[in-house]
């Protein structure tokens, strides 16, 4: 059932007068988003970003590359000490440790949630540009270096959204 | 000349109309269009074939591929269809945090609809709007579940966290932001005269031709049918929510967005009540609770997150099949898992709603104006990833 009251043009101009004034009340509002590379909003505490790895502590059990949904997790061989070296046995002895294909990671968080000593653990950062393929992927002894950090020239002004009746969401500096 | 030569056949794409590639290929007669055929297919993704060759849990992301927007409902039917073949249910608590982070879903899936629909009528301040208050559901969700859009939040048996703390307070102000926000939204797009014109009367699909045609969703209660898998089949927390199934009668492009509207109303009810009768309790189920180490556990109470533990990431349901249905935010969505008893489904099936009404397309754009089809388009909500899988 089409409303009547569109067929006047009273109406319809009522209508267009009010979409016109909506319209303009928005203009003086503030703008809703941030001018990003100078300004960084803060990921929530619990953030799936990058993810830190503590070799210390890494028992090489494989479930992260076992559970891992895109493949991005595999463990790889490592010796401390090569076969015929002088050297203690355990450290001949191969031992296997999770590296990392960031090209592939689709941030799940399995591999972070399965880790039965907590080896594995997000980082709140997501932002990092790479220049080429290969430096996406870790290694071992490179995923175990540290999660990538953002570079910027200047540091950001960082921001932390909360919920505003207003305006949706406010963002106030964080530091 | 004869009727044959004043018909001119146009083929509108492969391209990226607003939401996913597609084609149309539309008979012209000069600006009318004489009959249209949708061209699918551009963004199949396999889903289906490769999932039997993932483990259950690894299909959880792979399924939240398709539908983007719509997560969180895809990622509940196909955890409800696995957890009837595992034979478990997921405690109270996590049922309820899974209808909150569903109807979350329906409210950003809903708007990103509106928002299209926006740009595609040529009205780029509804589309500004619709995915700036989308990103109201979005920023807590992502508080929630630790993600933008692919939650991976639903596991067999449960969820994978609690509420984080301040949750309650911060969405309360948000629900009532998108409250004063609504009308608003008439004013400027809604009840504004060239939407009126654009869509009032455009492509009427009749009721006994929405249920002839097995439509679902929004579409299909524009049209007066009102059919709702929340309520027909009720899941998780749906049984303990008072709601309503927004139905209008027109049938045309104007009532499937009027319903959507609608349906963001009373998305923000549900989260009210779901926010104020969860009960307490474990979030995963106790034959997995039990498997955690006590020392995990007080972590997981710390952090208001699970561990997930082994058993879980290789899951053998016993030989069978089980099919699960929901309400997602374009309509019913169903998911059908047959298990031969390894790790790895044998077949997996995924009926989306939006396969379903991709039937409208030739039904709907028929003896209308070539700028009637993204008016029309618009109104459907379709996503092509959704229906290509």
């Amino acid at each position: 059932m089409t409303d009547r009251r569109w067929s006047s043009p009273v109406f319809r101009l009522k209508g267009h007068l009010d979409a016109i004034l909506t319209g303009a009340k928005y203009l003086i509002t503030p703008r809703a988003t941030v001018r990003y590379p100078e300004e960084v909003i803060e990921l929530p505490e619990g953030y799936r970003g990058f993810i830190e790895y503590k070799k210390d502590i890494c028992i090489s059990c494989g479930l992260c590359a076992t559970v891992c949904p895109a493949n991005a997790m595999k463990m790889y061989v490592e010796r401390a000490a090569e076969p015929g070296e002088e050297a203690p046995a355990e450290e001949v002895k191969p031992k296997r440790y999770p590296g990392i294909n960031y090209t592939r990671c689709i941030f799940c968080g399995f591999c972070v949630d399965v880790c039965p000593t907590g080896a594995l653990e997000h980082v709140e950062t997501h932002d990092v540009a790479y220049e080429d393929f290969n430096s996406m992927i870790y290694p071992p002894g490179e995923f175990a270096a540290g999660p990538p950090k953002p570079e910027f020239d200047t540091p950001p002004r960082r921001l932390r959204p909360t919920m505003d009746e207003r305006r949706g969401i406010a963002y106030e500096p964080a530091d | 000349m004869s009727e044959e030569e004043h018909v001119l056949e146009l083929l509108i794409g492969p391209q990226h109309p607003a939401s996913g590639h597609m084609r149309l290929v539309a008979k012209v007669d000069g600006d009318v269009v004489v009959s249209l055929r949708p061209d699918i297919g551009y963004v199949h993704r396999t889903v289906e074939k490769l999932a039997e060759t993932k483990n259950y849990i690894q299909i959880i992301p792979l399924i939240e591929r398709p539908p983007l927007a719509d997560t969180a409902n895809h990622n509940l039917g196909y955890v409800l269809a696995l957890e009837r073949l595992l034979g478990i249910e997921a405690p109270p608590r996590a049922q309820w945090l899974r209808t909150l982070l569903a109807e979350m879903t329906r409210i950003h899936s809903h708007f990103y609809g509106l928002g299209i629909h926006g740009i595609m009528l040529g009205s780029s301040t509804a589309f500004m709007w619709a995915f700036w208050d989308r990103e109201i559901m979005i920023e807590l969700a992502q508080r929630l579940t630790g993600a933008r859009l692919t939650y991976s939040y639903m596991i067999p048996g449960g969820v994978r966290r609690d509420l984080p703390p301040g949750f309650e307070d911060e969405m309360d102000k948000a629900l009532r932001y998108l409250e004063r926000r609504i009308p608003d939204y008439h004013k400027i797009f809604f009840d504004n005269p060239v939407t009126r014109a654009r869509l009032e009367g455009v492509g009427v699909l009749r009721r006994e031709d929405a249920i002839r045609l097995g439509i679902v969703g929004p579409n299909l209660r524009a049209s007066g049918v009102p059919y709702d898998v929340r309520k027909v089949d009720p899941y998780c927390a749906y049984p303990e929510l008072d709601f309503n199934v927004v139905t209008r009668e027109e049938g045309d492009s104007l009532a499937r967005m009027m319903v959507r509207v609608g349906e963001i109303r009373e998305s923000i009810n549900m989260i009210r009540q779901i926010l104020k009768k969860m009960p307490d309790g474990p979030i995963l189920e106790e034959r997995y609770l039990k498997m955690i180490p006590p020392k995990w556990k007080e972590w997981m109470a710390q952090h208001r997150r699970i561990k997930l533990p082994a058993a879980l990431i290789s899951l053998r349901p016993p030989k069978g099949e089980a099919v699960a249905r929901v309400e997602a935010a374009r309509g019913e969505a169903v998911y059908y898992i047959v298990s031969d008893g390894s790790p790895k489904p044998y077949r997996f099936r995924v009926v989306s709603p939006s396969i379903r009404n991709v039937v409208l397309f030739e039904h709907l754009i028929r003896n209308c104006r070539v700028a009637d089809i993204p008016a029309i388009y618009g109104s459907l909500d379709y996503f092509p990833p959704e229906a290509d899988r």
